[in-house]
Formats: C-alpha cells, structure tokens, sequence
C-alpha cells in the first residue's frame, strides 16, 4: 500500500468536503418527511382493520413524535463514544510516522531553558497575570524532536534537538543569545515521554525524552477520569469538540472530523496541534544546522525536571 | 412530545456530531447536494428506529449511511449505463465532471469512478480511520472483504491516478485541433 497515496488522498478528501455544512432544517426536514411515511402507513393499516372489524375504534392519531428518548440520556453514550474515538485516532498505527507540531504557550514568568534530554521551565507565574510569556514551537516524529523557544515577543532563544538511538538520547542545542551550540549524549531514561503514566494535576507535563510522546500523554490523561463533552467551540476555524475534566485542569478540543486533538489547555499551559504527514518538507522541520558563526561550548550538567 | 421539539432535539444532535457523518456522505454519494440527501434518509431511519436503537446513535447513523450509499450507488450505476448507450461518443475515461463539481480534487474525483463497496470501503478507512474490524462491522461484510477490497480500490485509486494525466493531456490536445 502507498503511505503516499494514502495521506494525498486523505489530503484530498479534507479539502473536498472542507466547506460542508449542515444545511439548517435538515432535521426538520427528516422529521416531517418520516413523520408523514409513518402517518400514511398507520392510515393505510388503520382502513384496512376497520374494513374487517367494522368499529370504528382505532385511533391512528396520538404519534408521539417521533422521540421516545431525550437526547440529554445520549449525553453519556456520546461522551464515551467521543473519547473512544480519540484514543483510537491517537492510537492509529499511522501516528507513528506521523509529525506532531506544536505551539505551546507558558504563563509569564516562566523561563525555558534547555537542559540534556530535555527542557526546564523555571519561575511562576507572575501574579494572577494572565498574560503569555514565552513559547516554544515543537515538532516530533518517533525517533526526533525539534522545539524552538521565542520570547513573548517572538525573539527567538535556542533550538533543541533530541534524537533517540540505541538505549541513549542525542541532545543538541543551539543558543542564539550567547550565539554557541552544545551536543551531549546521555542515557536514556527508563520511561521517555510526556509523564506517561501521571494524571494530572499530580503528575504535570513533563518534557522529557525524544518521542513524540503526546500521543501517549493525552491517552493516558482520558484514562485518569471523568470527562464530558462539553459542545463546540471554534479552534483554528474548525468547530472543535470541547472536552473537559469533571476533577482537573485538563481541557481538550478535538477535531470532529478526525477525532485527533487541536488544543489543550493544562496547568496554565496551553498548546495547539497539527498532526503533519511525513512530506520531506515536514520532515526538513527536524532538522537543525548550527548557524554559521557560532562556537562550540560544553554542554551544563543538569537533567531536565518539570515543565 | 411535539414535532418542534422531536426536530431540535435532532438539531442539537446534528449540531453536534452532524457535520461529520454529513463529510463522509458527501464523499460516499459524489456530491454535496447527494450527500445531504443520503444524509436526511438515513436520519428517517434513525427516526423509525429511535427507541429500539441500543448504544450510540451516531453508529447506528453510520452503518445506515453505508449502507443506503451503496444503494443509490447501484441504482445511479443502472442508470449510467442506460445513458450510455444513448450516447455513444461519451468515452468511459472522460471524467464526469457535472455531477461532482464540489469535488474538486483528483483523488475524490477518481474516488467516484470505484465500485461501491470499493468506495465505502476506502471512505471508511481512508476519512473516517475505521479500523479494518470497525469498517468491517459499519459495512456488514467480513475482515477480509474490507482487506480486499481497501486493497483493490488503492490499487485502482493509482492506476487511475496515473494514466489520468497523459489521458488529460491527449483530450485538451484533440480539443485544440479541433478548434484550429
């Protein structure tokens, strides 16, 4: 099979049906027209057994509408159905080859700071500002990650890129403050990834390893609790299913059409995702020369912690 | 319960998980007109079955999406060939571009022209990312049908996708002589 023809297709088809709406009346339409199948068909049964009963006791009005159900009793069949939908999307055997581009935002105050294996955040927010601070693009494939940190402003701070081989990870980071770039292997830890294995709010999102580990994080995450989708809200132009934790400070918006997630909000981050097929301009986003000019400098000694 | 409140309690469903089911009906039916149509049918049959529907409605949707697809498809293919044999000249690899033209892109353009069960099969897996069970089991058929059929109808996809180009290229050039 052609993984090729396969993403040029599934490319084609979002864009064929990109401008699909749901004409308004649709239901209405639906509705009348069954209703008026249903109450010919009683008629029609009706004319027939007072033929044979000669009485004229059977009633063919009283339809009931239609609904014998309210739509809220399918509140909890959808949520699952949703979330289901979402793990299996995330776990698609496709998602392995898949690029996950992101754009995450930190609370002012906060400071990325590149470290081997992974990234630091330090600081707190400052005060109850909801102003954003710094922000860090990333994209990840299986086995590489690229993030690129900014200013608030959109100076660009350093590039970072990790690359998981054989039981160790290749970290190599290019500051353009300082204008040097650092390389380090070190060993790869026992579980690599976006915590796993924690929930949130206990666990935090922890940026550690050269996997593209969202995937895992946010199927670990629906698996921790309760959720509810809550309705529809715009994300990027497209009307994204909205769910949120019932305990927890995870919200998350999904594509409707793919089930794949568009953003998450967590902990005073949030993060937006394109999930890119691997096109060899994708691919070149992994990529990170050291820009000429800049020196060499030994990489510092301390691990990545939470970020 | 009255006839207003049955239809916006189906609104608020299809305000909710409509815009979906009506993607993957547009690429099943061929167009954005047919596939509100195969849409608005299948929602009759939610209707009739309302109370006896076990589990999610939007599957039970699903299945019945496919499965009236593929009767329109049927009667939409008798209907083609009666035509053409009205008119002779209309070569079967001139593309039918009347009836899709919300479709513009090749690949869904070359969708149409797949065998029905094709055509589910690859929407199925292709759009909607069923698994090869899942799709399987919206489509009534076996594993192995889905297998073969995802496989046939690629395979189709790129031959079709391949020769289309010289094909174009030799009917814009017969148009110019024509025209000269």
């Amino acid at each position: 099979m052609s993984t090729e023809l396969e993403q040029r297709l599934r490319a084609d088809m979002e864009q064929a049906t990109q401008g699909v709406r749901i004409p308004p009346g649709l239901a209405l339409k639906a509705y009348r027209h069954q209703h008026k199948r249903m109450m010919t068909t009683r008629a029609v049964t009706a004319v027939g057994a007072a033929a044979v009963l000669t009485a004229g006791t059977l009633t063919v009005a009283g339809a009931t509408g239609g609904f014998g159900r309210p739509p809220g009793g399918q509140q909890s069949r959808t949520t699952a159905y949703v979330i289901s939908r979402v793990e299996r999307a995330l776990s698609a055997p496709g998602m392995t080859k898949v690029i996950a581009y992101t754009q995450t935002w930190y609370p002012a105050g906060i400071t990325l700071q590149p470290v081997p294996g992974g990234l630091n955040a330090s600081g707190g927010p400052g005060g109850s500002s909801p102003e954003r601070g710094e922000y860090e693009l990333l994209w990840a494939n299986l086995h590489t990650t690229k993030q690129s940190a900014f200013t608030a402003t959109g100076q660009r701070l350093f590039d970072e890129r990790i690359t998981i081989g054989n039981g160790s990870l290749a970290t190599t980071v290019v500051d353009y403050t300082s204008h040097t770039w650092w390389t380090t292997q070190s060993a790869r830890p026992a579980v690599s990834g976006l915590g796993s294995a924690s929930c949130l709010p206990g666990g935090g999102i922890r940026l550690t390893g050269g996997r593209n580990a969202w995937p895992d994080f946010i199927r670990a995450q629906l698996a921790c609790g309760a959720y509810t989708v809550a309705g529809k809200q715009v994300v990027g132009g497209v009307d994204a299913l909205k769910i949120t934790a019932s305990s927890g400070p995870l919200t998350l918006w999904v594509n409707p059409a793919t089930y794949l997630p568009m953003r998450l909000e967590a902990g005073g981050l949030q993060t937006d995702f394109q999930w890119l097929p691997p096109t060899p301009a994708n691919l070149a986003m992994l990529n990170m020369p050291a820009p000429a000019g800049f020196h060499q400098v030994p990489p510092p000694a301390s691990g990545a912690s939470n970020g | 319960m009255g006839a207003d409140r049955a239809a916006a309690d189906l609104e608020q469903f299809l305000a909710e998980r409509g815009e979906p089911l009506l993607r993957a009906a547009v690429l099943l039916a061929g167009s954005t007109e047919a596939g509100e149509d195969l849409l608005q049918a299948a929602l009759e049959r939610l209707l009739r079955h309302w109370r006896t529907i076990e589990g999610d409605p939007e599957g039970y949707l699903r299945r019945t999406l496919y499965h009236l697809a593929a009767d329109n498809w049927r009667q939409q293919r008798a209907w083609r060939k009666r035509l053409r044999l009205l008119q002779p000249g209309a070569g079967a690899a001139v593309v039918d571009g009347t009836a899709e033209v919300d479709l513009r892109d090749s690949l869904v353009r070359l969708l149409m022209q797949l065998p029905p069960r094709q055509r589910a099969v690859i929407v199925a897996r292709y759009w909607e990312q069923l698994s090869e069970a899942e799709a399987a089991q919206v489509l009534g058929c076996s594993v192995g049908t889905v297998k073969s059929a995802a496989s046939r109808g690629l395979r189709r996809l790129r031959e079709l996708s391949e020769s289309r180009g010289p094909a174009e290229r030799a009917a814009q050039g017969s148009a110019r002589e024509r025209r000269s």
